[in-house]
C-alpha cells in the first residue's frame, strides 16, 4: 500500500483504503476500498478536492526506482555531517525507523 | 570582501530594485497600522488586486495552514490574520519566482511551512498561522542571491559541490553574508513584525533570536526535519544539527519528534500533490 498524490494517480490503480472527503474524514467514504481508478474517477476525486490516496502496491517511485537498501543510503549520505551529534542522529534512527517499516512488508519493494 | 555585502545589503534594503510590490501594498500598510481600520477594509484593499488575491488564496489552501477552503481575502484575513496575509501579499513575487525558478527550492519551503504548523500544533503554541509563514519565508534569502548575484550564485553552489559544504557556509565564503541574514534585512525592509523576521534571519542560530526565540527554534526544528526526509532541494543535501537550545526551548523529547516525522510524512504526499499541481500538466507522471 501506498498514499500517493492525487496528481500522480492513474488509471488502472487500485484503492487500498476508502476515500474521504477533505472537509469531513470522519463522514461517509466517497469511494470504497478495491475501487480501479479511472480517468472519469480520478478528476471527480480532484473536483472533491481530494489531494492524496491509498493505492495498492507500490507504483509510484520517486527519484527513479529505489529500493529500501539505496533510501538507507541516501539517508545516511544527508546526515552524514551530523551523525557524532546525540540529538540529530536519534532523528536519523527515527527516520531509518520509518522507512524500514513504510517500505517493508507492507508493499515496499526488497533490493533484488 | 566588506563591501560585497554592503552592496548586497543597499541593494535589498531599496526595495525598488526588487520585484514589484503592488500599490495595494502601501496602501495595506497604511491601514495595518491604524488601529480603527476594520479587516473588511483592508480585505476590501487586497480584493481590489484580482492577481494579488488569487495568488494570496492559492498560498492560503497551501498544505502549509491546512484550511483548504480559504475561499475569499476576508476569510484568509480572519482565519490567518493580517500579518500573514500582508505576508504573502509582500512575498507573493518570489514566490512565483521561486515556483518557476526553482521548484526545489519552492517545494523544500512548503515543505517546512507545513512541518512548522505540525511542530506548532502539537506543542500547542499560539499564532501557529504566524509560524508556518515564518517558515514558508525562511529561505527567501535565497532567491534574492540568485536573482541579484547569479555570479556569485554560480560559485556558491560550486564551492558547496567541491568543499561538500552547507550552503550558508559557501555563501559567507563568497558573499560574506548568508541566505538567513538577507532574508532577515528584505523583511525589515518590507516591515514586517519581529516574530516573522526574526525566524527568517535566526534559523541558522537560534540563540541569536532573543524575542520570539521559540517561533525561531520551530522553524530551525522544521527545517531539519525536512532535509532528513530529503524533500524538495533547498541548495546543499546535508541535514543541518539540531541546535540544543531550540530542543530545550520548545521541550522536545524523542517521542514528540517520532510523532511529528510520522505525521509530517503523511502530509508531505499532500504537499508534492500542491506542487504538481501548481507546476501544470506537463510534468512527466511517473
Amino acid at each position: 500500500m501506498q498514499k500517493i498524490p492525487l496528481m500522480l494517480a492513474e488509471a488502472g490503480m487500485v484503492l487500498a483504503r476508502d476515500v474521504y472527503r477533505n472537509d469531513s474524514p470522519m463522514g461517509i467514504p466517497i469511494c470504497g476500498k478495491e475501487t480501479v481508478l479511472t480517468v472519469a474517477l480520478i478528476a471527480r476525486l480532484d473536483n472533491l478536492d481530494v489531494k492524496a490516496v491509498y493505492v495498492e502496491g507500490h507504483p509510484v517511485w520517486t527519484d527513479g526506482d529505489h529500493s529500501l537498501d539505496d533510501m538507507l543510503l541516501d539517508l545516511e549520505k544527508r546526515f552524514e555531517k551530523v551523525r557524532s551529534d546525540p540529538l540529530t542522529s536519534k532523528l536519523f534512527d527515527i527516520y531509518a525507523e520509518h522507512l524500514k517499516r513504510s517500505m517493508g512488508d507492507d508493499g515496499g519493494r526488497k533490493a533484488e | 570582501m566588506d563591501e560585497k555585502r554592503n552592496e548586497l545589503k543597499k541593494i535589498i534594503m531599496d526595495t525598488k530594485t526588487l520585484p514589484t510590490l503592488p500599490g495595494v501594498i502601501n496602501k495595506l500598510n497604511s491601514l495595518s497600522e491604524n488601529d480603527k481600520s476594520s479587516v473588511q477594509e483592508m480585505a476590501k484593499i487586497v480584493s481590489s488586486d484580482q492577481v494579488l488575491s488569487a495568488r494570496i488564496l492559492r498560498l492560503a489552501n497551501s498544505p502549509s495552514y491546512g484550511f483548504y477552503r480559504v475561499s475569499t481575502i476576508s476569510n484568509a484575513m480572519i482565519l490567518l490574520g493580517v500579518n500573514v496575509v500582508k505576508s504573502l501579499a509582500l512575498s507573493s513575487s518570489i514566490f512565483e519566482i521561486m515556483e518557476k525558478n526553482s521548484v526545489g527550492l519552492w517545494e523544500h519551503s512548503l515543505g517546512v511551512g507545513v512541518a512548522a504548523n505540525l511542530i506548532a500544533r502539537r506543542l500547542a503554541l499560539p499564532e501557529c498561522e504566524e509560524i508556518s509563514t515564518a517558515a514558508l519565508l525562511h529561505d527567501i534569502g535565497k532567491v534574492i542571491v540568485s536573482l541579484k548575484c547569479s555570479e556569485a550564485e554560480a560559485q556558491i553552489r560550486r564551492t558547496i559541490r567541491d568543499q561538500q559544504v552547507y550552503m550558508w557556509e559557501a555563501e559567507r565564503e563568497v558573499i560574506d553574508t548568508d541566505h538567513a541574514e538577507i532574508g532577515g534585512w528584505l523583511a525589515k525592509s518590507w516591515f514586517l513584525p519581529d516574530k516573522l523576521s526574526e525566524p527568517i534571519a535566526f534559523h541558522h542560530n537560534v540563540a541569536q533570536s532573543e524575542n520570539h526565540r521559540i517561533k525561531t527554534a520551530v522553524v530551525h526544528i522544521a527545517d531539519v526535519l525536512i532535509k532528513a526526509s530529503g524533500f524538495g532541494n533547498s541548495g546543499d543535501c546535508y541535514v543541518p544539527q539540531i541546535q540544543k537550545i531550540a530542543w530545550d526551548v520548545l521541550k522536545l523529547n524523542d517521542q514528540i519528534l517520532a510523532e511529528v516525522v510520522e505525521e509530517l510524512e503523511d502530509k508531505l504526499v499532500e504537499v508534492k500533490n500542491f506542487s504538481l499541481e501548481l507546476q501544470g500538466p506537463d510534468v512527466p507522471t511517473s
